[in-house]
Order: C-alpha cells, then sequence, then structure tokens
C-alpha cells in the first residue's frame, strides 16, 4: 500500500505540460527580481556600491571567494546573465540554461546580500533548485520543443515528482509561516499585528490603500483579520491537497496574494511566483484533456489555412514549427503545389501571389498575407503569445513587412543547402 | 524496465533526502534547536546552507508595536539636511520598494560604517559629512508622533 502511494505520488509519469508553463513563471519571476538591480551597477554590485553579505545563507570561504570578483568580471557575469536567463525564458537548452541561471542567481546574491536578499528571494532559490533538477521543464512552451521537432510535445509524459515536491514546498511554506505566527516568538494571538502594521509611519512596509486609515482605528478587525491570514495559511496544505477543495485553495491563495500585494512593499515574487506555484496543484491529465477537447473541438469547426511554398526547405521547416506551436490545432498547413486551383480557397488568391509569401485564409474568408498573416497568427498559437507585443509595437506595420519581404527574398539562403527551384526566386 | 527501476530508485532516494532536508531546515531554527538544547544539550544544530533561509519561513511572524527607521542626515556648512533614503540607494524593484522594506536598517551595524561612509561621500559629493541616525518609535499604537532620534555614527 505504501509503495502504491509512493509510486502515485512522486513516481507516476503526468503530462510536463504544466511545469513547462511553470518554467516561463519562474523565469519572470527571476528576471522581475535580478535585473532591475543592474541599473545602476555601478550602485549595486560594482567595487563602488555599499555591499552586505549573508554569512547565513552562505560559507564564509564562498562570501570571500565571490568578494574577489574584480569590476570586468561583474560586467561579464551581469551580460551572461541576461543571455542565461533570456534563453531560460524562451526554453533554449532548458536544462543547461536553468542551472546557468540559478548560479548567476547565488553569484549576486553573495555579491550583494543589501540588494537581493530576502525570504521570498530564498523560496524563489529553493524553487530554482528543484526546476534544475530535471529538463522537464523545457518540454513545450520552448524553443527545445521545436528544435526536437515533435508535434506531440505537448503530451509529453514524464514523472511527476518535481511537481509534486514543488507542490509540498508551497503548501509548507504556508502552513510554517502560518505556525511561526503563533508558536515561539510569534505574536498573532497575543498581539494585534495588523494592527501595528495599519500605523506605522509613512517610510514602513504597508502601502496607502484606500482602507488604510479605517482599519487603523478599529483594532478588534484588525485583530480577526489577523487570525484570519493565520487560520487561511495553516488550512493552505489541506484545502490544496485535497481534491474537493483545492480550487477553493487556490482561488483563496490568489486572493491572498493580490490582497498582500496591494498592502505591503513585499517583492513582486509574491505575486509572480506563488500564484504560479499554486496553479502546480492543477492536475496535468486535466490540463491535457482539455487540450485535446480543444483540439477536437476546432477539428471540426471552421478552420483556418495557411498556404506556404511546398518546395522550400525553409517554409517547410517553419511550418513544421508553427504545427508544433499549434496546440489547439486550429490551422491547416497547405502547400500550395498540392491545391490544383488555389481560387477554391480564396477567390483573391493565385499561384504567384502563393509563391511570394505566406497567406493565412481565416474561417469567415478574410485573407492577410506574409507579415500580416503572422500577425495574425500571434493570436492562435499560444507560444506566439509574447509575440503580439511586437508585432503590434508602434512602426512594426511598416517595418514588419519589410523585414518579411527581406526573410522571403533570401529564404534560399536560409534553407542551409535544401535550395530548390522555387526557393531561388 | 530495467532503466525504469533505476530511475525510479533514483528520483525516490532524491525525493526522500529533499524532503528530509526541506523539513528540517523548515523547523531546525525555531523547533528542533530548543528541543536538541532540552534533550541532548546541544546548542546549535548543523546548517544546510546555500539553499534555505537561516531561520525557516517566518514572514511577519513577529510584528511589535515598536518602529524604527534609518535617517541619513548630509551635513554642508554645519547645516544638516534630511536625505531621502531613494537618493542614497536608488535601486527600485518592480512592484514594491526596498527601502520601505527596511534594508536601510542594514547600515546600523557599526562594522558597516567604514563602507556606507565612503558609498556616501561617492554618491552625493554634495556634502561634507553625513550623521546616520536611528529614528525610534516606542509604539506605533499608543503614541505615534512619540519618537527618539540617536546618532549611530557619523561620516568625516
Amino acid at each position: 500500500m505504501i509503495k502504491n502511494l509512493w509510486t502515485r505520488l512522486f513516481l507516476e509519469e503526468r503530462p510536463s505540460i504544466s511545469l513547462s508553463l511553470f518554467r516561463i513563471v519562474i523565469a519572470t519571476a527571476v528576471g522581475t527580481y535580478v535585473l532591475p538591480t543592474f541599473f545602476p551597477l555601478k550602485d549595486t554590485y560594482l567595487s563602488t556600491a555599499f555591499k552586505s553579505y549573508n554569512p547565513m545563507f552562505f560559507p564564509v570561504w564562498f562570501l570571500d571567494w565571490i568578494q574577489r570578483s574584480p569590476d570586468w568580471l561583474v560586467w561579464v557575469m551581469v551580460f551572461s546573465f541576461c543571455v542565461v536567463w533570456f534563453f531560460f525564458l524562451i526554453g533554449l537548452f532548458s536544462r543547461i540554461s536553468c542551472i546557468l541561471t540559478m548560479l548567476g542567481c547565488y553569484y549576486f546574491y553573495a555579491l550583494n546580500d543589501f540588494v537581493l536578499g530576502t525570504l521570498t528571494w530564498d523560496i524563489l532559490l529553493v524553487t530554482l533548485f528543484l526546476v534544475c533538477v530535471t529538463g522537464y521543464h523545457g518540454d513545450y512552451f520552448s524553443v527545445d520543443a521545436l528544435r526536437r521537432n515533435d508535434p506531440d510535445a505537448y503530451r509529453r509524459r514524464r514523472p511527476f515528482f518535481i511537481q509534486r515536491l514543488l507542490q509540498i514546498e508551497i503548501a509548507s511554506i504556508y502552513f510554517f509561516t502560518g505556525l511561526h505566527k503563533i508558536t515561539v516568538n510569534g505574536n498573532w494571538i497575543t498581539g494585534n499585528p495588523i494592527y501595528y502594521l495599519m500605523n506605522l509611519p509613512p517610510e514602513g512596509v504597508t502601502k496607502n490603500f484606500l482602507i488604510k486609515d479605517f482599519m487603523a482605528t478599529h483594532p478588534a478587525l484588525c485583530y480577526w483579520a489577523g487570525l484570519m491570514i493565520v487560520a487561511t495559511e495553516l488550512s493552505m496544505p489541506f484545502l490544496l491537497f485535497n481534491r474537493k477543495t483545492r480550487m477553493t485553495g487556490i482561488y483563496l491563495g490568489i486572493v491572498f496574494h493580490i490582497t498582500l500585494i496591494l498592502t505591503l512593499d513585499v517583492p513582486a515574487i509574491f505575486f509572480f511566483l506563488f500564484p504560479g506555484m499554486l496553479f502546480l496543484f492543477i492536475n496535468p491529465e486535466h490540463v491535457l484533456r482539455w487540450v485535446e477537447a480543444k483540439r477536437s473541438f476546432n477539428r471540426q469547426a471552421p478552420r483556418h489555412k495557411l498556404i506556404f511554398d511546398g518546395d522550400c526547405g525553409f517554409c517547410r521547416r517553419s511550418v513544421r514549427y508553427l504545427q508544433i506551436m499549434d496546440l489547439y490545432d486550429t490551422t491547416d498547413m497547405i502547400a500550395y503545389q498540392d491545391v490544383p486551383n488555389l481560387t477554391e480557397l480564396h477567390p483573391e488568391l493565385s499561384k504567384e501571389k502563393a509563391e511570394k509569401r505566406v497567406y493565412l485564409i481565416e474561417p469567415d474568408g478574410d485573407l492577410s498575407g506574409g507579415f500580416f498573416a503572422f500577425r495574425r497568427f500571434c493570436f492562435l498559437l499560444p507560444m506566439m503569445y509574447p509575440l503580439i507585443v511586437l508585432f503590434f509595437f508602434p512602426g512594426s506595420g511598416v517595418i514588419g513587412p519589410r523585414v518579411y519581404q527581406w526573410v522571403a527574398g533570401h529564404r534560399s539562403l536560409l534553407s542551409f543547402g535544401k535550395k530548390t527551384k522555387q526557393c531561388s526566386i | 524496465m530495467k532503466n525504469a527501476k533505476l530511475r525510479n530508485i533514483c528520483i525516490s532516494v532524491f525525493v526522500a533526502a529533499w524532503l528530509c532536508v526541506f523539513f528540517y531546515e523548515s523547523t531546525r531554527y525555531f523547533f528542533l534547536e530548543p528541543l536538541a538544547r532540552t534533550v541532548f544539550h546541544v546548542k546549535k544544530l548543523p546548517i544546510f546552507k546555500f539553499l534555505f533561509p537561516p531561520a525557516g519561513w517566518i514572514m511577519f511572524f513577529n510584528v511589535s508595536p515598536e518602529e524604527g527607521e534609518v535617517v541619513v542626515y548630509g551635513i554642508k556648512n554645519g547645516q544638516p539636511y534630511r536625505l531621502d533614503p531613494h537618493e542614497i540607494y536608488p535601486v527600485r524593484f518592480i512592484g514594491f520598494d526596498n527601502i520601505h522594506r527596511g534594508i536601510m536598517g542594514q547600515v546600523l551595524d557599526r562594522r558597516m560604517r567604514r563602507p556606507f561612509c565612503r558609498y556616501l561621500k561617492r554618491k552625493i559629493p554634495y556634502f561634507e559629512r553625513f550623521a546616520v541616525t536611528y529614528v525610534y518609535y516606542p509604539s506605533v499604537v499608543k503614541n505615534r508622533y512619540q519618537r527618539r532620534e540617536k546618532v549611530i555614527y557619523q561620516c568625516r
């Protein structure tokens, strides 16, 4: 029985799609925390900065070693960190970029605790460590998924233990946070911490939110609010691990963190990381079932059609990538050579036009070509959502078609030797 | 099958080790160490460095009505000017203000005097000297306007 439970908890294989999405969450959390500390560098990490160290977290020999970094090395580390962090975010060489990102975090933390050191930063490091243990986070929503050229990447199954450990981590953090508030040196029963927080001088950690003054004059309300917070934190593991109350736990956690970020000057990772970790409690089997249901629905519904040059290696490869990215299976990819009469697909389409650029025919008959086809495509493929900002950036409507024209004109060069007659136009 | 078995053993060992270390570090400082002191007369238990916060997960676990803040004065021609801590340390993080989190408290440590003075002189060369003071509010609820200010050190 124990063996069965252990297998179900940690060894069972489940889709890794949730963990892949979580990679983006944690990369965003790391980025929003570390990258702003690079401005201005002379005040944060260079020899001119004011620094403090954390000998409780790092051994002294390690701190001494890191402190010997000359300024040029700090610059190199900053540049390297930006590169590996970006790779981690987009899922390029996911595993190694994750490990290097984590090492970068350690480096800057040891270099100056004054800038980074908070309890939430420690939580971020623990989480990042767990994510780095396997490369499962690069299975989908990643450039690695495209490189592997696996159209079924989204349904890849992996041992569930990392996601389970992340679940245990967040549930335990809630629980122990609550426990510390009412035991040992905690004063959430004997004192009235919320009331004190509401009355802090403006330099304190409390933000100036709408009902702050009201709460500052109602100690009883503050006391009960404090007890509610403790009760919420203590009950989180039970809410989250119980199937029937799981969604309540997730919603409660999200509301809790939104309230926290609106009322206190706490690190933004509270907002990025914790809700992301709460979503890890959603069974990836259910996520996959939802995706499959959407795919099945879209297969019956009127479909988008992408018309491309089937004789061009670069175009074929790009279309394969688009197919992998087409999580909801919304689009038929059609080589124009396979259609004898293109006007049957759309009255404005011709062979000459299709040779020059890709075309997207939408179910309602709208036709867009080249850059604008890709712009429409951004809304169809979840992996292309981040590009919406880029494709709709002011001026992109002018620059984008030119860039597309240049790429289309040089696609024979981009085919890496797979030159064909059509590619050489 | 053999590989799957080996993989499962590796995962099981990792999971067991991780859970032990995780819960040990979550409870070490406030629960296990007092217990070890009483039962085994051991002062300190070993720490797993590099991963866990030294005192466990203690967010806002003890908020007292006492409050304090660091105030730095720049002095020019004998005249003190209160400096905005954001001017001293201008790092703004996305979504929160590090200064409000009380990071300036670290400069009160006398060992920080020399590096902090050097930093102030480089950062704000306009002033001839600086005074680092600690403002203490004995109770923000009983008498929120009562404050005591004490010079901790000066930078000449």
